[in-house]
């Protein structure tokens, strides 16, 4: 074994070794990977950035690191160092010298990454340590744009800071697989809803409508918005695509709006039955009805001696069929809609061709709501299964409140059929809640699409985390911390969940009546809101 | 068995000898006398402080030679800013006495212009820390090379160094001089003793003796005909105690060559001005940092002798053989897993 150099060689070995000096300077520490693992980066950044410059919960960072560039989103940022023990609390003085060795850690989730030829994927490898990390930026993002839908509500937020040209955009051909619109009150759901049915009619105008939108909308906000805050009848260009229908004589008064009436004959108990609570014997007394009557007319024969003689032959109680036929006076009553005539042949026209059908029932109580919610929703059901005509788009039915009738042992079964089984026949569900967390935990997991905007309750936020598609918990901090008009889109056909700012529907409405006819808007991307 | 009459035999001696009650003997036997203690007035400047420094962990070891990890460099600031650390040496290096002067030979002679080197009676341990002070003495010969004039340059250690290497350590003083850069050897823990019964420490005890006559300031005390012994005459220069801020407890050792004698007070005033930070009050910060860039961890030992082993195993070297080589029967007696 020859251990020995030679001469010569320790000669040229001291020589390398004098040449290859290193020199470690200022920022060769700080936005570069250090750790840790394929599901957790870490990297550092300076304890003292600019207001400008600051790091912040749900910011996308890019690391290129040869042919590929991941993404990742900060987690977390964490007070860090690299002096043991307590050293911050047993300072002497407070002349810090060596600013470079007391930093923030960030920790960041990966989303994926994008390689050269610009495809997206979830990744499995580590980025190289010490590969350079820069906030992600508009060229970073383009991939996006290739997995966004037709439906555009939002431009694409990174942090708190708006990315303009990559416009956030849902799939139509996702919508029979529910949606579900979630924020605590004030956070912007109405303000979503409007965007999304906007886009919805001019879809519809342009001929690319996949699906109809049933809103009802007892609020009374949508149909003219109220003072500053505009309504759906404000999108003056696509107009064409939006159907309305009032209770309130005033607003059905306007052109292109019609009065609604329900005809009697379109009503079954089930309906009545929402909108009250019932005894055991009055509950079936009120099952025994469509078995005694025939359905179509019951309403009328039941009010009549005639009925009450054939429900007491049946078995039932004298008081007990009077309750019931009091209550169904009570609703006739405050129904006034309830007619000979009925919009629902019409409504459903409309949804077929793929409109937004607006239901405008203002200062209406919350049970008539549902009753009529339910007339409709029934209606609408029956109608898809039949077997499908040509032509038919899929219909999107949207409940307000949802928790009421999705929440665990809510007596509505009809949405909860809709839930599991509308997709089959092509009708959705867009549910709003406040309260996810009053929402059937299996019905919430049937929801491919999720629009989560600042949700301050915590179990609030472990339902949706508990029964998502896509991986929500590591962004708690985030959805606790969303504001006003910010959201998390989770959908199935974009790879991530998407941080999104949802557009404010006035300055989205100016920029719709301006637009020409027939450019895209989502192919176009690039939305300047305006200011007021 | 541990005799207790013998351990309180030593506390006493502590008492009487080494804990100091009344400077009076201090000051009769090393001749040290209040009017010594100069005060510093810091004074912040705008040229740049290099803190040379080195480290060295040995990796495996058998018997009769051994290798090292070796890193000599220093970290440079201007003001309380650090500007960056450069790294001159980061290698192995392997200690046997019949073929190390190769080792260092060409260091000498290229950069020194020094002929060869004898080290055939130093034992293992000092070769590495010989060739680590060569390292560290090409980095300050790299660091003068970089400064400009008026700027200071700090090592971490004494000048007062092995007879073999004393040549090196000239001409670095020589190329100082010239480029009108100050040079200053500053060590942490220095053996230097006083007394004639007993070895006093020597810097704790006029550390003390500052806090009473030059109390809350800086102050710095020359040695020359002081009756301590600090290798007068075998280097060219002088040796300092110096306290770098009022509100530390610690002095240093600190040594400078002959030709800066003049001027040290207007050096060390310098110095002081960026000796206070809150990560080492009391240190001159250049030298913390230079410490802790430069040291290597037992980590990095650790990881490097497992390579090491990776390697001889890959060359066909049999388990056992690789551990009779290179286990320390230390570490089996310690039951450490070791290998
Ligand atoms: N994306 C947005 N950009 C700017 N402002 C918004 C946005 N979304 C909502 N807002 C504003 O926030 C306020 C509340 O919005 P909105 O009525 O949509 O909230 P909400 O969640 O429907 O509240 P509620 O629970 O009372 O129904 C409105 O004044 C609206 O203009
Ligand atoms: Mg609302």
């Amino acid at each position: 074994m020859k251990v020995a150099m030679d001469q010569e060689e320790s000669q040229t070995r001291a020589r390398a070794s004098l040449a290859d000096r290193k020199v470690i300077e200022k920022g060769d520490t700080t936005y570069r990977i250090v750790s840790k693992s394929v599901t957790e980066y870490h990297f550092i950044v300076p304890f003292d950035l600019s207001d400008e410059e600051r790091v912040e919960v749900g910011q996308i960072f890019s690391i290129r690191d040869r042919g590929l560039t991941f993404l990742a989103r900060v987690l977390d940022i964490q007070h860090s160092s690299n002096y043991d023990g307590h050293w911050d609390t047993a300072m002497k003085g407070t002349q810090f010298f060596d600013r470079d060795q007391i930093f923030n850690r960030v920790i960041a989730e990966p989303l994926g990454c994008v390689s050269k030829d610009g495809g997206f994927r979830k990744s499995r490898v580590l980025p190289t340590k010490f590969a350079p990390v820069a906030r992600a930026e508009q060229a970073e993002f383009k991939f996006l744009k290739q997995v966004m839908g037709d439906i555009e509500i939002g431009s694409l937020r990174n942090g708190s800071r708006l990315v303009e040209e990559i416009p956030v955009a849902l799939h139509s051909n996702a919508m029979d697989h529910h949606m579900g619109v979630f924020a605590t009150t004030g956070m912007g759901k109405s303000n979503f809803m409007k965007v999304f049915a906007a886009s919805c009619m001019r879809l519809a105008c342009m001929g690319r409508s996949r699906f109809g939108l049933l809103i009802v909308d007892p609020h009374g906000e949508y149909l003219k918005g109220n003072g500053l805050v505009k309504g759906l009848t404000h999108l003056k260009r696509y107009r064409e695509g939006l159907a309305c229908y009032s209770t309130d004589q005033k607003n059905a008064s306007d052109p292109g709006v019609e009065e609604l009436a329900v005809s009697a004959s379109e009503v079954r108990p089930e309906d009545i039955a929402l909108l009250y609570e019932w005894s055991p014997p009055q509950r079936d007394a009120l099952d025994a009805i469509s078995r005694i009557f025939n359905s179509n007319h019951w309403l009328e024969e039941i009010q009549g001696t005639e009925g009450l003689d054939r429900m007491v032959l049946d078995g039932f109680k004298e008081n007990t069929v009077k309750v019931l036929v009091r209550r169904i006076k009570n609703v006739l009553e405050r129904n006034k809609y309830i007619q000979k005539r009925s919009s629902l042949a019409n409504i459903l026209a409309n949804l077929q061709s793929g409109k937004v059908v607006l239901v405008d029932i203002p200062r209406m109580s919350d049970r008539s709501e549902l009753f009529l919610l339910s007339v409709i929703s029934r209606h609408i059901l029956e109608e898809y299964k039949k077997e499908e005509q040509q032509e038919r788009k899929n219909c999107l039915i949207t409940i307000e409140e949802a928790q009421r009738v999705l929440g665990a042992g809510s007596n509505t079964s009809r949405f909860e059929t809709i839930a599991r089984e509308g997709r089959k026949f092509g009708v959705g569900l867009c549910a709003i809640t406040q309260q996810p967390k009053l929402i059937d935990k299996q019905l919430l997991s049937q929801f491919n699409t999720l629009v989560v905007m600042g949700l301050g309750d915590r179990n609030d936020r472990m339902q949706l985390e508990e029964s998502a598609k896509q991986d929500l918990s590591s962004l708690d901090i985030e959805i606790q911390t969303l504001e006003k008009g910010e959201a998390i889109i989770s959908t199935l056909d974009i790879p991530f969940p998407v941080p999104a700012r949802i557009h404010r529907y006035e300055d989205y409405l100016r920029r719709l009546d301006k637009e020409e006819k027939e450019e895209g808007l989502v192919s176009r991307g690039g939305f300047k809101p305006f200011l007021e | 068995m541990l005799d207790k009459s013998r351990l309180s035999a030593v506390a006493e001696l502590i008492r009487d000898h080494i804990s100091l009650d009344s400077l009076d003997r201090y000051c009769a036997e090393t001749g040290v006398c209040r009017q010594d203690f100069v005060v510093i007035d810091p004074s912040e400047f705008e040229g740049e402080i290099f803190a040379v420094d080195g480290s060295n962990v040995a990796v495996c070891s058998w018997s009769v030679a051994n290798l090292n990890l070796i890193r000599a460099g220093y970290a440079v600031y201007r003001g309380r800013d650090w500007r960056r650390t450069v790294i001159t040496y980061d290698d192995i290096f392997l200690a046997d006495p019949r073929i190390c002067a190769e080792q260092f030979d060409p260091y000498l002679e290229q950069i020194f212009g020094l002929k060869g080197i004898d080290l055939k009676e130093s034992d293992l341990e000092r070769l590495s820390t010989y060739f680590r002070e060569l390292q560290e003495y090409i980095a300050l010969d790299d660091a003068t090379g970089e400064a400009r004039p008026g700027d200071l340059i700090l090592y971490d250690g004494s000048f007062d160094v092995f007879e073999p290497l004393r040549g090196a350590l000239l001409t670095v003083f020589e190329r100082a001089k010239e480029k009108d850069v100050a040079l200053l050897a500053i060590s942490k823990s220095s053996t230097l003793p006083w007394g004639e019964e007993i070895s006093l420490p020597f810097v704790q005890h006029t550390s003390y003796a500052g806090s009473l006559m030059a109390p809350g300031v800086p102050w710095y005390l020359c040695l020359k005909d002081k009756k301590v012994d600090h290798g007068q005459g075998r280097w060219e220069g002088e040796t300092y105690i110096v306290r770098f801020d009022g509100r530390s407890d610690h002095a240093f050792r600190v040594d400078a060559p002959s030709y800066l004698e003049d001027r040290i007070g207007s050096v060390l005033e310098r110095l002081a001005a960026y000796s206070c930070s809150s990560e080492c009050l009391g240190y001159p910060h250049a030298l913390f940092r230079a410490h802790r860039d430069i040291r290597i961890t037992d980590q990095e030992g650790g990881f490097l002798r497992l390579k090491l082993m990776e390697m001889l195993e890959e060359m066909g070297l049999g388990q056992s053989q690789v551990r009779i080589l290179m286990q320390d029967f230390h570490d089996v007696l310690e039951m450490r897993p070791g290998i």
